[in-house]
């Protein structure tokens, strides 16, 4: 079963991952909503490894504080972007 | 004279928070310590960029971004290998070895980049761009470097909670790339 899931997550990593760069080959001039949806597939993929790799999956309260840190550190890093 | 027992907590037997993390106590202080190093860096690099993004754009598209995407599925996949290692203790070594060699390859591809940049005289001193390109890319580079030594480590005495902790390691220098690489190479 733990193998099924790592397979799982592995494949929809994988899958973001491609998007990424699918998105930056399209869209090379990037812009506001580009860099939305790049920060948006990183803080997805950040929490998958989170969740499924580091097994934050058995302790949901930490769980939740990781995803907390990062939609903060992702919302401080658009904020910064659209500083600019 | 007969001493009483130290009375005992009335939630004593009851699991504590931190019992429900996986792995040990101080790989997770070693997690969280490291993503607020490479957190803080990665504002700091885009608090700089506020001064001129303009640069910071012209210096990033010098960069090679498909080299990037393709360390980013090089690591995810290391990664993989070494979470099928910790629950696999009879191929233990070939999932091992594997994600060993995956990781050897994001170093190759990593080289390869800060050759071209040489190639063409860029440094760390050429620019704030490149100054924190280097700085956390490089910073990045050496956590790889050490996860592949506890990696041969453990293939040479192997143990079950230190492989956790190494594998553990292994996803946090994932976890941190996975931040890094959209931020440095593609935020414009």
């Amino acid at each position: 079963m733990e193998n099924v899931t790592l397979n799982k997550a592995f494949v929809v990593l994988l899958a973001l991952s491609i998007g990424t760069a699918v998105l930056t080959d399209i869209r090379p001039q990037a812009g506001t909503i580009f860099v939305v949806v790049v920060l948006l597939l990183a803080g997805l993929k950040a929490r998958i490894i989170l969740t499924e790799y580091l097994g934050l999956r058995a302790a949901p309260e930490f769980r939740r504080g990781f995803s907390a840190f990062l939609i903060a550190f992702l919302l401080a890093a658009l904020g910064l972007f659209l500083l600019a | 004279m007969t001493h009483s027992p130290a009375p005992v907590p009335a939630h004593a037997d009851q699991d504590h928070i931190l019992d429900t993390l996986p792995g040990d106590l101080m790989i997770w202080v070693l997690i969280v310590s490291e993503l607020l190093v490479f957190g803080a860096g990665l504002l700091a690099f885009l608090g700089m960029r506020i001064m001129d993004p303009i640069a910071f754009a012209h210096d990033q598209d010098s960069l090679n971004r498909v080299a990037g995407a393709v360390n980013t599925i090089i690591l995810i996949s290391s990664g993989y290998l070494a979470a099928r290692a910790v629950h696999s203790a009879q191929h233990m070594r070939k999932w091992l070895a594997g994600s060993m060699v995956l990781g050897v390859a994001f170093l190759i591809v990593k080289w390869m980049e800060y050759a071209d940049k040489a190639r063409h005289g860029i440094g760390i001193e050429s620019s704030d761009f490149f100054t924190f390109y280097y700085l956390l890319t490089g910073f990045h580079a050496m956590h790889v470097l050490a996860g592949l030594v506890i990696f041969a480590l453990m293939m040479r005495w192997p143990n079950p909670r230190n492989l956790e902790g190494g594998v553990m390691f292994w996803h946090m220098v994932d976890l941190v790339w996975v931040l890094l690489f959209p931020i440095i190479y593609l935020v414009r």
